[in-house]
């Protein structure tokens, strides 16, 4: 009785297996590469780790080498930003809140550069002293708001009638998405120098991102031109029989809209710039990376990569995870209005 | 009325740039005059004096200047092609698995895909080449001679790749594969669900259908994908400066920093991009005029 039982099972279990052997072996196969994969690393976390490397210097990955009693500034800086992008997810419902949301967000350079360098009452505050995250956010931050407003910018002018403004901005914007992000950030660092009269010197920071600025709005002016085709030509139509000029045109309907398109690709945008910081770590700022790299340089910890990296990665992950959360969370909330 | 408007417009405004320029320009004359270098591509000519671990062509530091370029020319192009090709095949892998039914293989791609891509490239490069490869012991994977893995690169059949050039591959590889199998996916997707159920229905087995009826009608969508993703592929190698690798940009920074010519390798960098672009470009073109004949052909 038993026995006719189990053999019938086995038999089921076999044309089972054989009904889609391929897939059944490479199901035993992940899993069981997945069980061994995470026995050692769970092995490896527990006993092997050492991670002091990490939990001795966050304050150094958090502020870089920012003097010690003047932290507090960095914090209210980062505290400020997202409770502005708070704000600006789940909007309030008071109305002149909701109004002033850009002018807060432009507010956030002036007050930045006010936190973080000092002056007018606060100690000041050399930039070779920012480092760790809050140089990676501030990087990100300032050059995130400077190049929107050019990207879009160059988007209309690339789409304009006037062939001198066309022909001008499709070449910066060519010229720069057919660069490596690294020469730009060069460029930056040792060409401007160049430029400039005698006498007259750009802060390491500033001119970090201001090449940030320079890629990146060539990327966003991208993304913006395929929001502005989405927009269908009636809209523009209909939008000049009702008596709207030009600059309102702009303004009111193919701005929201084609923001409103192009989100998702400026979300990447802004997500691959937050990654793309690191590269400020070989051009000498101690961002994030940079932090890491110098720690690692440390005889005190010498040898401790994989922790630091692992840290490090995790950092990353979880920033651009919740920025990419986030987006997709407003998407919707976009798409139902 | 309003083209006259428009015209001096433009004029304005082209006017208005050529004076930044010549600002510029003229800034820049006088820092050169001032550091006492000057701008001539002479030096090009001259012996380079720094030694490269990694060379196709012989190369010896008594070689131009203009040599050590070409090197590392071929260098970054080494990086470049090996690389596409390995995330090529790595990126089907991965899109075909975020596409299966087998939900350990779906799970498992996706979770590859949001780590690789949510993770700065530059951070996972140190990743492979410190911990990937240095941390490797003498002898980490060793087969009689024939295929031998460990710190000082991968030994195959007497084809010898040192640790950076592997670190490289294996980094810009994996990163790109997620972006591709991104693309890939999409592409697959883009395919409507009607062709599934006909190949099936006509009694072709999962892959023969996957291979004769979806790929080829997804082809058009991913191709544009898969260029703009090689074309990153090639701008992200210059990322190699971060682990020692000697590419073209690695070898304009340290001529920059042995000469000082700063203004005259920064074109030259852009040059070698310029070529580089035109090349991958021109080599995808291709490839979509094939498919599109072909396609031309089947019907």
């Amino acid at each position: 009785m038993y026995l006719k039982k189990i053999k019938n099972y086995i038999q089921k279990l076999k044309e089972i297996l054989l009904l889609n052997s391929l897939n059944n072996f490479l199901t035993i196969l992940l899993i069981s590469t997945i069980l061994i994969l995470s026995i050692q690393s769970f092995n490896w976390v527990i006993f092997n780790s050492k991670w002091s490397v990490v939990t001795a210097n966050v304050p150094l990955f958090a502020f870089g080498t920012f003097p010690e009693e003047q932290r507090w500034r960095p914090i209210i800086w980062i505290v400020s930003l997202f409770l502005i992008s708070f704000l600006s997810i789940i909007p309030p419902k008071w109305k002149w809140l909701r109004k002033n949301l850009l002018i807060a967000w432009i507010g956030t350079i002036p007050l930045g550069i006010f936190l973080l360098y000092g002056g007018l009452g606060l100690q000041t505050v050399m930039s070779r002293n920012f480092g760790g995250l809050t140089l990676t956010i501030l990087l990100t931050v300032f050059s995130s708001i400077f190049a929107l407003p050019i990207g879009i910018a160059l988007a209309f002018c690339r789409q304009s009638s006037l062939f001198v403004v066309k022909k001008l901005s499709s070449i910066y914007i060519d010229s720069m998405r057919a660069v490596p992000l690294i020469a730009v950030l060069f460029f930056g660092q040792l060409l401007i120098p160049l430029f400039l009269p005698l006498g007259v010197e750009i802060d390491r920071v500033w001119r970090a991102i201001f090449a940030f600025t320079l890629f990146v709005s060539a990327y966003i002016a991208e993304d913006i031109r395929g929001g502005l085709q989405a927009i269908p030509n009636t809209q523009i139509e209909s939008a000049r029989s009702l008596g709207l000029n030009q600059f309102q045109i702009i303004r009111f309907i193919l701005i929201p809209q084609s923001l409103r398109i192009a989100l998702p690709a400026l979300t990447n945008q802004a997500i691959g710039l937050f990654q793309n910081t690191s590269l400020m770590s070989i051009l000498g700022l101690v961002e994030l990376l940079g932090v890491g790299r110098s720690i690692l340089a440390n005889p005190k910890f010498i040898g401790q990569y994989i922790e630091v990296y692992i840290w490090l990665a995790s950092v990353y992950w979880l920033i651009c995870t919740i920025m990419a959360l986030i987006a997709k969370y407003v998407e919707k909330r976009l798409k139902i209005a | 009325m309003k083209s006259y408007k428009g015209i001096i417009f433009q004029i304005l405004i082209f006017l208005f740039f050529i004076c930044l320029f010549g600002l510029l320009i003229n800034n820049l004359i006088i820092n050169l005059i001032r550091t006492d270098l000057g701008f001539n591509f002479s030096w090009l000519l001259k012996p380079a004096s720094f030694a490269l671990a990694e060379h196709a062509l012989p190369y010896s530091p008594s070689d131009s200047y203009a040599w050590a370029l070409f090197i590392g020319w071929l260098n970054s192009l080494k990086v470049i092609f090996t690389s596409l090709f390995l995330s090529t095949i790595l990126g089907i892998i991965i899109g075909l698995s975020r596409t299966s039914k087998n939900i350990i293989l779906n799970i498992l791609s996706s979770f590859y895909i949001t780590i690789i891509r949510q993770t700065p490239l530059l951070l996972q490069l140190m990743f492979w080449y410190f911990v990937g490869f240095l941390g490797l012991n003498n002898n980490f994977i060793y087969f009689t001679n024939i295929f031998k893995i460990n710190n000082k690169g991968i030994e195959f059949l007497g084809l010898s790749l040192t640790s950076e050039y592997s670190a490289l591959i294996f980094g810009l590889s994996v990163f790109t594969s997620a972006f591709i199998g991104e693309v890939i996916r999409g592409g697959i997707v883009s395919v409507s669900k009607g062709q599934w159920e006909s190949f099936r229905s006509l009694g072709l087995s999962e892959s023969n259908g996957l291979i004769k009826v979806i790929i080829p009608q997804a082809l058009p969508a991913i191709i544009p994908g898969l260029t703009s993703q090689y074309l990153n592929l090639a701008k992200n190698s210059t990322l190699a400066i971060a682990i020692g690798y000697s590419d073209i940009y690695a070898i304009n920074d340290t001529i920059i920093n042995q000469t000082g010519r700063a203004i005259e390798c920064f074109i030259i960098l852009l040059l070698s991009f310029l070529i580089l672009n035109l090349l991958i470009t021109n080599l995808m073109e291709t490839i979509n005029k094939l498919i599109n004949r072909k396609r031309i052909y089947i019907n």
